[in-house]
């Protein structure tokens, strides 16, 4: 179970249990279970199950998969990390840059034939910005000062007072909501338990903890799917979930341990397919970087090593940490090396033209050297040079914290470790829970290095005000970085409303933050799901991202032969 | 004392009990490392503003023991949690959004119960039959052999048990991976119930082969002992056939350890399910209380625990009773 966004990412997908590799399996599987088509049922065997139905109160990656199928959202992300329109048929900004306006599209009607009009939109959109005080994320993707009209059935206009370069991005959650249904309830403790939406399929059935059944929206206004029904059943033990899938108790598995990959490829009626994840996430490596002077005052303690204010021993390390080799160990290939705090996951927000440091342990090595880091007494750790005041921490050695519950991290530490030591770093692992380390990280700054992650939003804007000056007091700034050509150039893109203009700017932050290294960014991880090919077909497992249980798949799936 | 005044001192001390844990429960989930009122509000993206709201929903803006300030001394979380408790509200749960706990708790104890009382009734039957029967061929090949099974029963962990017979039921006997029952088929009732059957099978198999052993090693020793007995001698002296002899003196004397056992068992077994059912997807109360340890839903753990508390309480109370039955003696101690 992950969190979908912006909830610290605690761990990796990749669940890497103990029993999983069973080289026994390859050989003699066969199936047992019902035979194809089955009526059209797909089967989908995931490792979590949704929270909560209220789109409003949904926080976990299971939550909004299930949304994606019920609900219709304004636009909408392709897997190739492109906007496109999915209720509005189109929309523009004023030349302001302060109206946004947007068509919507003919015959769309709720699951219970009521259609859906401007006045729904209008309703779910207002709900949304004033959420604040129930909902979890939603409320997130306002300002507070849109002022949203329906001049017509068929068109909706958002008036703000500053631009914003997101729109786009703001509107892939906003999942339409019946205003008919909601406005007679408390949207804060309603159970949406029949779910009314828009979207191609219709909630049956669900089980807390156990299954979602749904059915397909036979007068869905984009064209039924094919298939009649979908059935998420959840399977917590990934061992148990790569089984049902070789043994066809399911059709598809949306995420299993990298060591079954094998096994399931072994079998001539899988297909196992990687990509990006809906979601994109990142792990990184944060430097304490405060400059006393940006120190929190209320809360701030701003222990980090002097040593790790300067850029050259940053530098160094980006140099002596070899992220290749930890993508192959630690998640056995499946993840793309990042460069800054975008993940290789956001498609055109990444900037994927930087060279990346070459992993060079001499050079890391010469850099420290000419920086003056010079092991003066021969321990094999360095000291900093004479004439830098490191207090009473005059060793380059470092403390490094990760979180208890991210599977990756004791071998992570481990590794980095090892060889920041083979240029005369000295490190000392210690391994905290999640709150504790949330209380060393910020806005407190009491820590050297710290290994954790990030899952993202489709827009960068979140991820990337992490390292503004302005959010060190907030807790949100993880490294105490701050640099003014940096904020200036968050400040213009936030309000930028080109898109190849916002682009070019987020791709000039993430070349500063490259060359500044606050962070090293060592892998995105990628995401691996598997489907019976002999069950149905059609599967878009061929896209930059891979979401199987997107509607994007299962509109378009039929049954085998 | 009379029977009647003994239970009666029994029961209450088993309400002291309870009381005891509820307060104990409160506290250890306030002592250990990182915050409750933190835990359910983590979102780095919430407002100060917002954290404070949902604190005052869910009561954590009260001091936790005496309220010193406004509101009365007992205007606090503990006391609010008493009162609550008193009226079988056990809260809500931070990670099922707004649904009770007592609700979440309810559904999975029925499907725990499905898969624990035919387990621990199989464990029973298989484990007293098999500690009887090397017992009474003690030293042979087949006690040898019996001691061997429960032993070796006992030792496997049981998710890797689990994940055994997973692999092995389903890939040679067909049977389901997981979960309680086919979804979407909609068949009649006798398919259904033969579906769930099929379900059933190989977790109730798990829990029941892990739980055997230690009955078994039990009733062995257990009636070992009693044939050493003088009064099985004179049983054998007077002539009585070996069934009759433990039927008659040995299985009622036999059984009094064993009794403790299942009690304590019994008591357990709401949540001594946590890995089978995770490994078998059994939406059981095992299963939830491990989601609610891993979002670290507070209210549900608080709740669950109770639950195992009192479990373990009545089922403690209700071997007493049983005791009270088999062996006359305890009445005057």
């Amino acid at each position: 179970m992950k969190y979908r966004a912006l909830a610290v990412l605690l761990g990796l997908l990749m669940v890497l249990a103990a029993c999983g590799d069973d080289g026994a399996e390859e050989t003699t599987t066969t199936t047992t279970a019902p035979t194809a088509a089955e009526g059209g049922t797909v089967r989908i065997g995931w490792g979590g199950a949704p929270s909560s139905l209220n789109p409003g109160l949904g926080e976990l990656t299971e939550d909004y998969s299930i949304y994606e199928l019920t609900y219709n959202t304004p636009i909408t992300l392709d897997l190739d990390g492109n906007y496109v329109g999915e209720l509005a048929e189109d929309w523009s900004v004023s030349d302001d840059g302060l109206t946004w306006t947007m068509h919507l599209v003919e015959g769309a009607t709720f699951h219970d034939g009521t259609p859906l009009t401007s006045a729904d939109v209008k309703y779910t959109l207002e709900l949304y910005r004033d959420c604040a005080d129930w909902c979890v994320y939603m409320s997130s993707y306002f300002d507070g000062d849109e002022v949203i009209e329906a001049p017509d059935p068929a068109t909706v206009t958002i008036a703000k007072s500053v631009p914003t370069g997101s729109f786009e991005g703001r509107m892939v959650f906003m999942y339409i909501l019946p205003k008919h249904i909601w406005e007679g309830v408390d949207p804060g403790t309603f159970d949406n338990a029949a779910m009314i939406g828009s979207g191609s399929f219709k909630l049956i059935e669900h089980r807390q903890g156990e299954y979602v059944r749904l059915a397909a929206n036979e007068d869905y206004w984009e064209g039924a799917p094919v298939v009649d029904e979908v059935i998420f059943q959840t399977y917590e033990n990934a061992d148990a979930r790569v089984q049902a899938l070789i043994n066809g108790d399911v059709d598809m598995i949306t995420e299993f341990p990298a060591t079954a990959i094998a096994t399931l490829e072994a079998n001539d009626n899988i297909t196992v397919a990687t990509g990006e994840p809906l979601a994109p996430d990142l792990t990184d490596i944060i430097f304490n970087v405060t400059d006393p002077a940006n120190c929190p005052a209320e809360d701030g303690v701003c222990s980090g090593h002097p040593a790790l204010r300067d850029r050259q021993v940053r530098l160094a390390l980006a140099h002596a940490t070899n992220k290749q080799q930890l993508i192959d160990t630690l998640l056995l290939g499946l993840g793309t090396p990042g460069i800054a705090i975008v993940p290789t996951g956001l498609g055109i927000w990444f900037n994927g033209t930087i060279e990346d440091y070459p992993f060079d342990l001499t050079e890391a090595n010469r850099i420290l050297d000419e920086a003056g880091y010079l092991d003066t007494n021969g321990d094999g750790v360095r000291e900093c040079p004479a004439g830098m005041d490191c207090g009473d921490r005059a060793e380059l050695s470092f403390r490094m914290n990760f979180p208890d519950d991210s599977d990756t991290g004791p071998r992570l530490a481990q590794t980095l470790a090892d060889w920041w030591e083979q240029v005369g770093i000295g490190i000392q692992i210690q391994v905290l829970d999640p709150d504790t380390l949330t209380s060393v990280c910020c806005p407190s700054l009491d820590y050297d290095v710290i290994l954790w992650g990030w899952g993202s939003d489709p827009d960068p804007g979140f991820l990337l005000s992490a390292l503004t000056c302005a959010e060190i007091p907030t807790g949100l700034s993880e490294s105490g970085y701050c640099n003014p050509a940096y904020d200036e150039l968050f400040a213009a893109q936030a309000v930028e409303t080109d898109l190849e203009t916002r682009i070019g700017m987020i791709h000039e932050m993430q070349q500063i933050l490259w060359e500044d290294v606050p962070y090293i960014i060592p892998y995105c991880a990628l995401s691996s799901e598997a489907y019976r090919n002999d069950r149905f077909v059609g599967w878009l497992d061929t896209a930059t991202k891979l979401a199987l249980e997107d509607p994007s798949s299962l509109n378009v799936i039929r049954p085998a032969g | 004392m009379t029977r009647g005044s003994l239970f009666l001192r029994k029961a209450l001390w088993a309400l002291v009990t309870i009381l005891v844990v509820i307060t104990f429960n409160f506290f250890l989930f306030r002592v250990l490392p990182g915050d409750p009122a933190k835990a359910g509000i983590k979102d780095p993206r919430l407002s100060p503003e917002m954290v404070a709201n949902l604190q005052e929903r869910y009561g954590l803006d009260k001091p936790v023991l005496f309220n010193t300030g406004e509101g009365g001394l007992f205007d606090s979380q503990y006391f609010r949690y008493l009162g609550a408790l008193a009226h079988g509200d056990l809260g809500t749960s931070y990670a099922y959004k707004n649904q009770p706990v007592s609700s979440l708790l309810g559904s999975a104890l029925v499907n725990t119960l499905w898969l624990v009382l035919p387990a621990d009734i199989l464990a029973i039957i298989l484990g007293v039959l098999l500690g009887l029967v090397a017992a009474w061929r003690r030293g042979t090949k087949l006690d040898v052999g019996a001691l061997m099974f429960a032993l070796f029963t006992w030792a496997l962990p049981t998710f890797f048990l689990g994940i055994l017979l997973l692999f092995f039921g389903s890939h040679y006997l067909g049977l389901p991976t997981g979960g309680r029952v086919t979804i979407g088929l909609d068949q009649g009732f006798w398919a259904t119930a033969g579906d769930v059957l099929r379900h059933l099978l190989l977790p109730t198999l798990t829990f029941a082969l892990v739980l055997l052993g230690e009955y078994m090693l039990i009733m062995r020793s257990s009636v070992v002992e009693v044939f050493s007995e003088d009064y099985i001698l004179t049983a054998k002296a007077k002539g009585l056939n070996t069934f009759q002899i433990i039927r008659r003196h040995a299985f009622r004397n036999a059984m009094l350890p064993l009794v403790t056992l299942i009690a304590l068992n019994l008591g357990f077994t709401v949540s001594g399910a946590i890995q089978v059912e995770t490994v078998f997807s059994w939406p059981g109360l095992g299963k939830l209380t491990v989601d609610a340890v891993a979002q670290r839903d507070y209210p549900l753990l608080q709740g669950a625990f109770l639950m195992l508390a009192i479990s373990v309480v009545l089922a403690n109370l209700a071997a007493e009773l049983v005791y009270l039955r088999l062996d006359p003696r305890v009445t005057e101690a």
